[in-house]
């Protein structure tokens, strides 16, 4: 395995307007890792996954994706990515297998190819017998499901995760979190930007906690706790990003009941 | 069907490739756009999947847009010159689109619902601005065709087989021609204005040119001179040869009757290459820049997050929320569709160029050529201004169901509501008390001051019969919530034909008023105020009950 980055972000900043959300983000990403990209609410993850997948184009910044240039040669990246977005967008008057064909032959997959794909991903997710049903009728789960299906049907380099498991029951999760190991085991990299510690501090090879726009801690998670003494994720999370009077702001919540 | 449609688009192939676009991708792209447009005219819950095609909205459209067609046909069928036959086709056609793409399809050029989903794939180059332009292409085209299908015919009887057929290609370059031209002129707009500023300049520059147009349109039916159509000839000036009616036109007479001097060379070049270079410069040059400002607009929707809410609860809001609600459920969504509306765009995108239709309406019927002020006070030409609002009430019906707050439904499904019925009442009251009420009370009083006191009770009996017809409206179409809806591109010619037959309401309506105030007086209005006020009560207190059930919004909505 090659051990050039397959992400490399030298000074990425990005503004909203008048609001600078990334206030130069730098980072070196090796290929065959899972990476947990973590950080409070608002902190930038989705902004940074958005620009690395090519959905926002006007960033400051040096971005190299795969070894190319983000800005020239955007196409050819995005042929090795995989995508699963935090909100899932989808067609809802087609179906998953109506879906996963129109995204496989933009990507010009052979039709067969596709529907063999198709039938088997959604297989692992139980999920054959829908494969002809309206999205519509799907609950959050099953979009979520189609939607990751969908994000790995080319057999992709590289796979950005924002909150994929969000809407998941208990078994999809255990699913979803063997799978990523075996990617990463295939030499896929896996970028994964999610709030849940517990699952992030198991499967990452490597943590990244960004706040306000900022890396703030990044490490594997053994050297980020030789570091802090904290005993897991959750309590380091807390702690780096300010708040640490979680019970008096949940007591005032029962007050504001009261009134 | 979609098969068909998109097998059309074969034979350009090398030119769709030629525009630095992939042609599969292409396909697919509009392939699916069909699709869904399809579908979502079919409704949300029928889970069906085998697709039996687009059918039956475009069926009952292409039917009434062929009979609109016959009128046009009858307007020139007696016109000797083949020149001006297809020359006032060609501008009718030319006009109509360009009205078309302005109030229906700019939001579907302007569409970025997608990005998420398409902006991920290896999409290559102008691929999907292309396809965005295709499938509104496709809509036009039909709309077109429809409407000069029976002038086609008349040409082929009238001046030849060869005409006809001439006159329909040029009818597809026509189609071609405008709609790249809207897409010049709003990259125009789009390199003066960046971001937050741009949805701004875009929403008002519709308005303008679609007052322009309007304008235009009326002042210039004014101004033809009825009696000598049938011998019109038109005459040409240097600035003609820039005229694509004229060209277009010059072409067909040039081929059909064999006459190749300078003049008619030269409209066969034009015609043939102002259409292919427009769409070639378009696609190679200008739309990637629309394709990256496009992105910043989706994103300023995030940066205008910060703008603080100007609470537009003043003193009017709080008089006309005590009288007009009722109960609860009816002031909460009242007063929810009165803020709204202040703040979407796709609202007001809508809405606002029907205002300035009313505006054109007012300057038309003060500025007839042959007309002094003194005729006009003893006209009552009062009447058509007044119930050219009905325009506006029909605007505010549909404008407020667009909105970029899709799958909101659940918030009312899950109040304990007795009836849903309020909270439709409560949304139609507000747009109409905030958007209608205000402009018709100050045209009004213009009314009243240049026609005198008098004809207020006309004004209020105008305004009640409106604001009866726009309730009606509004409940009968389908219960669905408001600001939550896409538009979707097979609809434009639906709201197109129900105008016309909306118009048709109005004046049927607005003559009865005139018919009954001009023959009965002070009674016959005393008793049409009766009427109306009553005819209010039953649809407000009973009908809408009635109408507007669950099991009808659910069969609508989904959750």
């Amino acid at each position: 395995m090659s051990t050039e980055s397959i992400v490399e972000i030298k000074n990425l900043v990005k503004y909203y307007g008048q609001k600078q959300v990334l206030h130069g983000i730098n980072l070196d990403i090796q290929p065959g890792q899972i990476i947990g990209y973590i950080g409070p609410n608002g902190a930038g993850k989705s902004t940074t996954v958005k620009i690395l997948c090519g959905l926002i184009d006007d960033f400051d910044g040096d971005v190299k994706v795969l070894g190319k240039n983000l800005r020239t040669e955007q196409t050819n990246i995005k042929k090795q990515l995989g995508y699963i977005p935090e909100n899932a967008a989808l067609y809802e008057s087609l179906t998953p297998l109506e879906f996963m064909q129109f995204v496989g032959r933009m990507r010009a997959i052979e039709e067969d190819v596709i529907r063999s794909k198709a039938e088997a991903l959604m297989d692992i997710f139980e999920m054959k017998s829908n494969l002809n049903q309206r999205i519509a009728t799907f609950s959050k789960g099953m979009r979520q499901k189609v939607m990751i299906c969908s994000a790995l049907l080319h057999n992709p380099e590289l796979i950005f995760m924002d909150e994929p498991l969000s809407g998941l029951d208990a078994n999809s999760v255990i699913m979803v979190k063997e799978m990523l190991i075996h990617l990463a085991r295939e030499g896929k990299t896996v970028f994964y930007s999610s709030h849940l510690m517990d699952v992030v501090e198991k499967i990452s090879d490597r943590i990244i906690l960004i706040d306000q726009g900022r890396v703030i801690a990044d490490g594997s998670f053994d050297d980020l706790s030789r570091l802090a003494n904290d005993e897991n994720l959750e309590k380091l999370f807390t702690r780096l990003t300010g708040n640490t009077n979680h019970g008096e702001r949940a007591e005032a919540f029962i007050n504001a009941f009261e009134k | 069907m979609i098969k068909i449609l998109l097998s059309l688009f074969r034979p350009f192939r090398w030119f769709i490739e030629r525009m630095g676009a992939d042609y599969d991708q292409f396909i697919r792209i509009l392939e699916l756009k069909l699709t869904l447009d399809d579908r979502r005219t079919r409704g949300i819950n029928k889970t069906n999947t085998n697709s039996s095609e687009i059918s039956n909205t475009i069926l009952k459209q292409s039917f009434s847009q062929i009979i609109m067609g016959v009128m046009f046909a009858v307007v020139v069928m007696l016109v000797k010159s083949q020149f001006t036959f297809f020359f006032m086709m060609h501008i009718v056609l030319m006009i109509m689109m360009a009205m078309l793409i302005i109030s229906e399809f700019t939001t579907i050029l302007f569409d970025t619902s997608e990005n998420t989903i398409i902006q991920p794939l290896p999409i290559a180059g102008n691929t999907q601005s292309l396809a965005r332009n295709a499938h509104v292409f496709l809509y036009l085209a039909l709309i077109a065709f429809n409407i000069s299908v029976v002038s086609i015919v008349m040409a082929i009887v009238k001046f030849g087989i060869i005409s006809g057929l001439l006159f329909l290609v040029s009818i597809l370059f026509n189609v071609l021609f405008t709609l790249f031209m809207a897409n010049i002129l709003y990259l125009g707009i789009m390199h003066l204005a960046t971001g937050e500023q741009l949805k701004t300049v875009v929403m008002y520059f519709q308005i303008v040119i679609a007052v322009l147009f309007m304008a235009g349109y009326q002042f210039g039916l004014n101004m033809i001179d009825r009696s000598k159509i049938l011998d019109m000839t038109i005459s040409l000036h240097w600035y003609s040869y820039l005229m694509p009616p004229v060209f277009f036109s010059g072409f067909i007479e040039a081929i059909s009757t064999g006459t190749f001097d300078l003049k008619h060379i030269l409209f066969i070049i034009e015609s043939l290459i102002i259409p292919v270079l427009a769409i070639y410069l378009t696609t190679k040059y200008l739309t990637p820049v629309f394709n990256r400002k496009l992105l910043n607009l989706e994103q300023s929707d995030k940066a205008t997050k910060v703008t603080k809410s100007s609470g537009k609860i003043t003193g009017y809001y709080r008089i006309i929320e005590k009288i007009f609600t009722r109960r609860h459920e009816e002031k909460a969504a009242f007063r929810l569709a009165w803020q709204m509306s202040g703040y979407e765009r796709l609202f007001k995108q809508a809405f606002f160029p029907s205002l300035a239709y009313v505006l054109v309406m007012i300057g038309v019927n003060f500025f007839k050529h042959d007309q002094t002020i003194e005729s006009l006070q003893h006209s009552q030409r009062y009447f058509i201004i007044m119930y050219a609002f009905v325009l506006i009430s029909f605007t505010l019906t549909t404008a407020i169901l667009l909105g970029n707050n899709r799958q909101t439904e659940w918030i009312f499904k899950v109040l304990p509501a007795v009836s849903p019925a309020d909270y439709f009442k409560g949304f139609i009251k507000a747009v109409f008390l905030r958007f209608f009420t205000p402009f018709y009370l100050l045209v009004g009083i213009g009314i009243a001051a240049f026609w005198g006191v008098s004809v207020i009770p006309d004004i209020l009996i105008a305004w009640l019969s409106i604001y009866m017809l726009t309730l009606i409206m509004f409940y009968i179409q389908h219960p669905q919530f408001p600001f939550s809806n896409a538009k979707s591109a097979s609809q434009g010619g639906t709201s197109f034909v129900k105008v016309m037959g909306l118009m048709l309401v109005s004046g049927i309506i607005g003559y009865g008023h005139y018919f009954i105030s001009s023959k009965l007086g002070i009674y016959g209005m005393i008793l049409l105020i009766v009427l109306y006020s009553l005819g209010i009560l039953l649809v407000n207190r009973i009908w809408v009950y009635k109408l507007i059930t669950w099991e009808k919004i659910d069969s609508y909505n989904s959750y």
